[in-house]
């Protein structure tokens, strides 16, 4: 496991981890993103996000950006430790994930510190006073996480069939129709050209 | 460098250009236009995220609704992934990342590239502007009754219809009611109220009834209209198998791309991506005469030479390209960005409670139209029902909020329940419960502004130039007039019988978007720029303000067609039976 699979690992496991508690609703709502290996489908578009220009290209089409995105979780983290704003204690990461400080955190506490790189934190901070675009998009990219995770997790993406993935079955969704029956009728019929 | 003539030259082939260019090409002016990404259904472009395939389309034959099924799969992954997806801002090449953008904030850009622009994905919303909006508000130069007879002419094409009550509209109409709103029955809206949407989106066959369904495969040609399989927001190809052109959602590369080319006037070429508007600085004025674009496969640089320019790139496009142009900016370039500060409430039923309503115990957010019902609040904006796949509801609803996440929320006295992006237990059980959803959406009427803006970050270059940097932010008039629609829809929700409701406080989502080369500012009352001769614009961009919080494509595509009988009056002899007021 490297380092930057094993953070988003642990980012995964805040937004989208396993939990023993749902198996009342049976048993398809236990399992989480680590399971699908949702880390790994991430870390593949994080890594497809900017394309590489000039003699950059020669090293492949797009800039690596995982690693830094990882680094970056990490120096968020060290933030929240600093400013006291961890809610819970230290753990000892999970095997799946890094060892850096972002994975020894809570999962609550993980989000927060996702949160002060979007706001609120010392880069957002510095983007205010200087009104750097580029420093601005680490907060777009800080935020696009959870909005990925969210959305590749409950898309078909990580199903090996293409269809019946995690996030399908435990939404219950059945997946593409062609269609469906359920015409009741017209609240209007047609609209009026009324005047104005 | 290869160089050719025409006399129109249109760039961007989106919700707007085409219907600029099907007017112009019945009216015997040829039109080429210069779009950005793929073109999917086209014969020339057999697998148009692999391979570079033709060069240009005119010929309605070339339309191919075989190509449409097996390029748009319906499967969410496959077609809104933002990074990877058949329907993203970026090159045909899908081995290649999407096409950058600067956002120094919190935000989500939701424009797609492609033959059709961002109407491949859009749920066919056409209600038209509120009258107030466009009579009232201080921006527009024309007025509501110039753009009525280009509604009236879109609504009788694509067409625009009613759209059909299904259960989930129907849990909205008994809330409106019981929160004691009106039915508006009327185009033209100047007072609040409840309706279905007008939706161009051809109407459903009467055998997909509810318990009426025959267990037959919904498919042309055993069935035409809408199947109701509401897939809108992965392309809409349905019926399957039908011919591309009768496909029922109304897009404009299914609905006016066809129209357009049976003119006999107008092609398309595709994966031609506009980097620089040419001009000739005459005496005291400067004059457009033609485009400069790069082919995004063979990364070849040509020129199209035209009598007239036409921009319909879109709103953060079009003030690049102008930008990077080098061309005259008044302080209104790329300025006034409106994108109606979208927020989300959705409502999650106990069987009894959707029982009693409807008959049936689930809401069922994956069948019928995506949005097929609304309320408008002329003044404020306007709420709707606004139902996605599993994986576009956990990216909008519950993960692209702004501010502090649920857990660190206190919601005591609010008419929501919980507030905030969802993660770890609390996300999965709302997502367990998706089949018992209702998501409605906010669209403020939020106002221009000087600050929200398109500029270019000159800091940032891809092969196209300097990349678009785009700032948008509410104003506290518009932050109040978001929460007056969460409120509303919230106690819609309510009244409904909802068990749990929750607001997203989404962060800006920029999928209306609209105003940043406004008409009145930028643009003279004919859609051509105050300081540019033959150089015009056709997009939302040229919108005035944000219709109020409509849905924005209707108003647009009417101002297109309306600027290309003003085109044509200007530069092309004139216009012998013109749609509306030849001005």
């Amino acid at each position: 496991m490297s380092y930057t699979r094993g953070t988003f690992a642990a980012l995964v496991d805040a937004l989208v981890p396993e939990t023993p508690g749902l198996a009342s609703r049976g048993p398809e709502h236990v399992p989480g993103g680590l399971e699908a290996g949702l880390e790994e489908a991430v870390v593949e578009r994080v890594n497809s996000f900017v394309e590489t220009r000039g003699l950059a290209s020669l090293a492949g089409d797009a800039v690596p950006l995982a690693p830094a995105v990882a680094a970056l979780l990490d120096a968020a983290a060290a933030e929240l430790l600093v400013r006291r704003r961890a809610e819970a204690g230290l753990r000892s990461p999970d095997d799946a994930f890094a060892g850096g400080p972002f994975c020894r955190l809570s999962r609550e506490d993980r989000l927060r510190a996702l949160r002060l790189l979007e706001d609120d934190g010392v880069v957002a901070a510095l983007s205010e006073r200087f009104d750097a675009a580029s420093l601005g998009t680490v907060q777009f990219l800080a935020s696009s996480l959870p909005i990925l995770v969210e959305f590749v997790y409950y898309s078909e993406t990580t199903a090996d069939d293409g269809e019946h993935s995690l996030g399908w079955r435990q939404a219950d969704y059945p997946g593409p129709s062609d269609g469906y029956p359920v015409l009741l009728g017209y609240e209007v019929e047609s609209f009026e050209e009324n005047d104005y | 460098m290869r160089e050719r003539e025409t006399d129109v030259a249109v760039v961007g082939a989106g919700g707007d250009g085409p219907a600029l260019a099907w007017r112009l090409g019945q009216l015997g002016v040829d039109v080429t236009i210069l779009e950005a990404g793929p073109f999917y259904g086209n014969e020339e472009w057999p697998a148009p995220n692999d391979a570079p395939g033709g060069e240009a389309s005119g010929d309605p034959a070339d339309l191919s609704g075989t190509l449409y099924d097996e390029q748009f799969t319906s499967r969410e992954g496959d077609m809104n992934d933002p990074v990877t997806g058949t329907l993203r801002w970026g090159p045909a090449d899908d081995d290649r990342p999407p096409w950058q953008r600067t956002v120094p904030q919190q935000a989500l850009i939701a424009q797609l590239s492609g033959v059709g622009g961002t109407t491949q994905h859009y749920y066919a919303n056409h209600p038209r502007a509120f009258v107030t909006a466009v009579d009232d508000q201080p921006q527009w130069p024309i007025d509501y009754a110039d753009l009525v007879p280009y509604y009236q002419l879109l609504e009788e094409v694509h067409p625009v219809e009613p759209a059909p009550t299904t259960p989930k509209a129907e849990v909205f109409f008994e809330g409106a009611r019981r929160a004691g709103y009106d039915l508006n029955e009327g185009l033209n809206v100047t007072e609040a109220g409840y309706r279905p949407f007008p939706n161009a989106i051809s109407q459903p066959d009467e055998r997909l009834r509810r318990d009426g369904g025959d267990g037959d495969e919904y498919r042309y040609p055993d069935y035409e209209g809408d199947t109701l399989a509401m897939h809108e927001h992965q392309g809409g190809p349905h019926p399957r198998e039908a011919p591309f052109r009768e496909r029922a959602r109304r897009s404009s590369n299914v609905s006016l791309v066809p129209r357009a080319f049976d003119t006999g006037n107008v092609e398309i070429r595709p994966n031609a991506f506009a980097t620089d508007v040419l001009t000739d600085d005459g005496p005291g004025s400067v004059e457009a005469t033609g485009v400069e674009f790069r082919d995004t496969w063979a990364a070849t640089t040509e020129r199209l030479y035209a009598d007239v320019v036409v921009l319909a790139a879109g709103c953060v496009e079009t003030p690049r390209l102008w930008l990077n142009s080098g061309l005259p900016d008044d302080g209104w370039v790329g300025r006034g960005l409106t994108t109606h500060w979208f927020d989300f409430v959705t409502g999650i039923f106990e069987p009894g409670a959707v029982e009693s309503l409807v008959g049936q115990p689930a809401v069922e957010p994956h069948q019928g139209q995506a949005a097929g019902s609304r309320l408008d609040v002329p003044g404020v904006g306007a709420v709707a029902v606004n139902t996605f796949a599993p994986g576009v509801t956990a990216m909008a609803v519950y993960a692209a909020g702004r501010g502090e996440w649920a857990f660190d929320r206190d919601t005591a006295g609010e008419p929501w329940d919980s507030c905030g992006r969802l993660a770890g237990r609390e996300l999965k059980e709302r997502m367990a419960d998706y089949r018992r959803t209702l998501t409605l959406i906010c669209h403020t009427d939020d106002r221009p502004r000087r600050d929200n803006r398109v500029v270019v970050d000159e800091s940032t270059e891809d092969e196209h130039g300097p990349v678009p940097l785009v700032e948008w932010e509410p104003h506290p008039d518009d932050d109040a007039r978001r929460d007056e629609l969460a409120r509303r829809g919230a106690e819609l929700l309510n009244e409904a019988g909802a068990a749990h409701v929750h607001r997203t406080d989404a962060a800006p989502i920029l999928l209306h978007m609209q105003s940043s080369m406004a008409m009145g500012k930028v643009l003279d009352a004919g859609g051509e720029a105050k300081n540019v001769d033959r150089l015009f614009v056709a997009d939302h961009s040229a919108l005035a303000n944000g219709v109020g919080g409509a849905n924005p494509t209707h108003t647009g595509q009417a101002l297109a067609l309306r600027t290309a009988e003003r085109v044509a009056a200007r530069y092309f002899g004139g216009v012998d039976d013109p749609v509306g007021d030849p001005g």
